[in-house]
């Protein structure tokens, strides 16, 4: 079977993969079975792998990273959500985070499935592996941010809650108040330094491969945009590591990840144009 | 041979006459001999609880629901008619109910209680210990720690905590992931800070700071529970470097302001949230505390409206607890069944015969070049072979006393797989 195909037969293998794991976590949250509870992690695993599988498959029909175009850096988003999402469940033995990533990770996998963006050109900056490690880390961290930001939601869930005096519901079978705090703090040490390196070898790619082609390289938006956002994360860390709220520090943390949001799709699409691969 | 049970509990029993039946473990080891030397009961446990005293075996007596309450009454020295008053019986159907409503906790003083599931355990750990229990009894308690485990992971019943201590534990679960490390500040060194400071010590705290009007008397109580004592006056800055506050004293007007506590939260930067537990009449944190950023103040009115609440909801999941209950009920009938109506000898002999049919069809081929009287020699002859092979299992199966004859029967259900449907 050709690569191509068996990477558009994984896709679709993952999404409904997704799919059903997202039915299962939601419906895990009302009904207190174990088989709903295992048959939601089943099915995130076995997405994982189909999700892997194809992007795997993809790299080898493009004879390069999987994940040089917008959609396929979706599907590595996608990847890399259920990823975290399992190694947290399994390491916390908690399924509370699977309602808010695995919805998240479907959707980035079906966006990446439905649309089919060929890349055109088989430009040289997209090939080698600082590039690859470049957008990896920048992925692996934008994925550590939507971690912090759901559970800096759930953190607001519980809270609400427990103001309220609601000790029942399925809020009360969420992790406890100093657990989510925890969780947000090292998801943003994880997503900061990801960042940090993956954003260093990206303009250290940059610098090398466009300074002939285009010199006015540093000036472009989705290099600031990302670098703000750097910025803005460390300054909700370094803030929550001198005592800030926790509360505050998870508004903040959501408000982080709207900025993700925003440079990955609109700057990404709309006003970079050097990162722009699809045309 | 009847499947039966006699006990006392809290609903028809008295607690005088509760604490008379009381069983230690060496005196369950004792009555269970007993039962067994009078031959009243062939297999038996006892569940000895604060909230019952109950016997449930295997009896071949057809008076042996009379036979159980006669011997409780000689071995306890007890009245006799007093005992048959306030008792409770019951065999077949109803005794394994009567177990697995009681495991559930449907039948305990505070419903869905999970201790009741320890205590079942150890029940039957004491009875196989003294050589009590056998096949019934065992598969009875066994199904009856699996329907209360089933209750507790299905239904909310054990998940709401009713008492005021349960409730503030919960807060505690749900605010930390434990209370291990945690710091916390006792404001009052009268009893129920005390025996709340010895609590927490036990839970591993790794502080425990102590605010008393009398700094000596917070001192002392500081010392007994290797704390640290604060100045009263320092008590709003020291609560806002803690993870939990515990207020106990008798004062007429709130101890805790808010206005002093947000002036030490913004002078004291902390990381995590603060639970404020307020367990003074009348209050001693004043209630706008609780609309702080981060802070999670309860008080006693507010505590035992949780609790009540929690009671009445836990009265809403009867009904489901109850349906797993007659669900496990049903299953143990069934298996009970099987062992009683003769259904061994009849699934063996199905067995039997289905493999030998199985095996004159694969054969087929072959017996068919054979004449009409071969064939019927050869359908004659394993015939025979499954009758002979059957003869000794049947009459082994009738062998012995109603005990020995249900082990047997559950010995050959399980060698032959007679459960398993065929494939």
């Amino acid at each position: 079977m050709e690569a191509a195909r068996l990477a558009s037969m994984l896709g679709w293998a993952a999404l409904v993969a997704y799919a059903l794991s997202t039915i299962l976590y939601t419906t895990s949250v009302f009904r207190t079975a174990p088989a709903i509870g295992w048959a939601a992690t089943a099915f995130a695993v076995l997405g994982a792998v189909c999700n892997f599988g194809t992007l795997y498959a993809r790299s080898v029909a493009l004879h390069s990273v999987p994940y040089r175009d917008l959609l396929g850096s979706m599907k590595l988003f996608g990847f890399f959500l259920a990823m975290l999402n399992i190694v947290l469940e399994l390491r916390h033995r908690d399924r509370s985070l699977g309602p808010f990533l695995m919805p998240a990770a479907l959707v980035f996998l079906i966006f990446a499935v439905l649309q089919t963006s060929p890349v055109h050109k088989d430009a040289p900056e997209l090939k080698g592996p600082i590039f690859a490690l470049h957008v990896t880390l920048n992925m692996l961290a934008y994925a550590a941010f939507a971690v912090a930001c759901a559970l800096s939601m759930l953190y607001l869930v519980v809270g609400r809650s427990l103001k309220k005096r609601a000790l029942s519901g399925p809020a009360s079978r969420l992790p406890s108040l100093s657990y989510l705090e925890r969780a947000n703090r090292t998801s943003l040490a994880l997503g900061i330094l990801s960042l940090s390196v993956g954003l260093f070898l990206g303009l250290f790619w940059a610098s090398r491969m466009w300074k002939g082609e285009h010199p006015q390289w540093v000036l472009d938006p989705k290099i600031w945009f990302a670098l703000m956002t750097l910025a803005f994360y460390v300054f909700v860390l370094v803030r929550a590591r001198r005592g800030a709220g926790p509360i505050s520090t998870a508004r903040l943390s959501i408000a982080g990840f709207l900025l993700v949001l925003l440079s990955y799709t609109a700057v990404n699409v709309l006003v970079s144009k050097l990162h722009d691969f699809t045309s | 041979m009847n499947l039966v049970f006699v006990g006392w509990d809290h609903r028809a029993a008295p607690l005088d006459l509760r604490e008379r039946l009381a069983f230690t473990p060496e005196k369950t080891r004792e009555a269970l001999e007993g039962l067994f030397a009078e031959h009243i009961l062939s297999e038996g446990a006892i569940v000895s609880t604060c909230n019952r005293a109950e016997i449930y075996g295997i009896s071949a007596r057809e008076d042996g629901l009379d036979a159980l309450a006669g011997f409780f009454s000689r071995f306890h020295r007890v009245d006799d008619a007093l005992l048959r008053q306030t008792a409770l019986s019951g065999r077949g159907d109803a005794t394994s109910r009567h177990l697995f409503r009681v495991a559930a906790g449907l039948d305990s003083m505070v419903l869905g209680e999970a201790q009741i599931l320890g205590q079942i355990r150890e029940a039957h750990r004491l009875a196989t210990a003294a050589g009590t229990v056998h096949t019934v009894t065992n598969r009875l308690f066994m199904s009856a720690l699996e329907c209360g485990k089933r209750v507790r992971a299905e239904t909310a019943l054990g998940q709401k905590p009713t008492s005021v201590a349960g409730l503030a534990l919960a807060l505690a679960g749900r605010v930390f992931e434990s209370l291990k490390g945690r710091k916390v500040l006792l404001i009052g060194a009268g009893e129920t800070a005390e025996l709340t400071a010895r609590l927490l010590a036990d839970d591993g705290v790794s502080e425990i700071l102590v605010a008393n009007r009398s700094y000596e008397k917070g001192e002392a109580l500081a010392a007994a529970i290797r704390g640290r004592a604060v100045r009263w006056e320092d008590r709003a800055r020291a609560a806002a470097g803690v993870d939990l506050v515990l207020s106990a004293t008798n004062a007429a007007e709130p101890v805790l302001t808010v206005g002093a506590l947000r002036t030490a939260l913004h002078g004291a930067p902390r990381r995590g949230p603060l639970l404020v537990l307020d367990l003074a009449v009348p209050r001693d944190v004043e209630p706008e505390v609780g609309k702080l950023s981060d802070v999670y103040r309860y008080d006693l009115d507010g505590l035992q409206e949780m609790a009540a609440a929690n009671a009445r909801s836990r009265a809403d999941e009867v009904p489901h607890a109850e349906a797993i209950v007659e669900e496990s009920v049903r299953k143990f009938q069934e298996w009970w069944g099987g062992l009683l109506q003769g259904d061994v000898v009849r699934g063996l002999r199905e067995k039997l015969e289905s493999i030998r049919r199985a095996e004159l069809e694969k054969y087929a081929g072959k017996l068919g070049a054979m004449g009409a009287s071969e064939r019927a020699a050869v359908e004659r002859l394993t015939e025979t072979l499954v009758a002979h092979i059957l003869h000794d299992p049947t009459v082994g199966l009738k062998e012995g006393d109603g005990s020995e004859r249900l082990e047997r029967a559950a010995a050959v259900r399980a060698l032959f797989r007679l459960d398993e449907r065929p494939k």
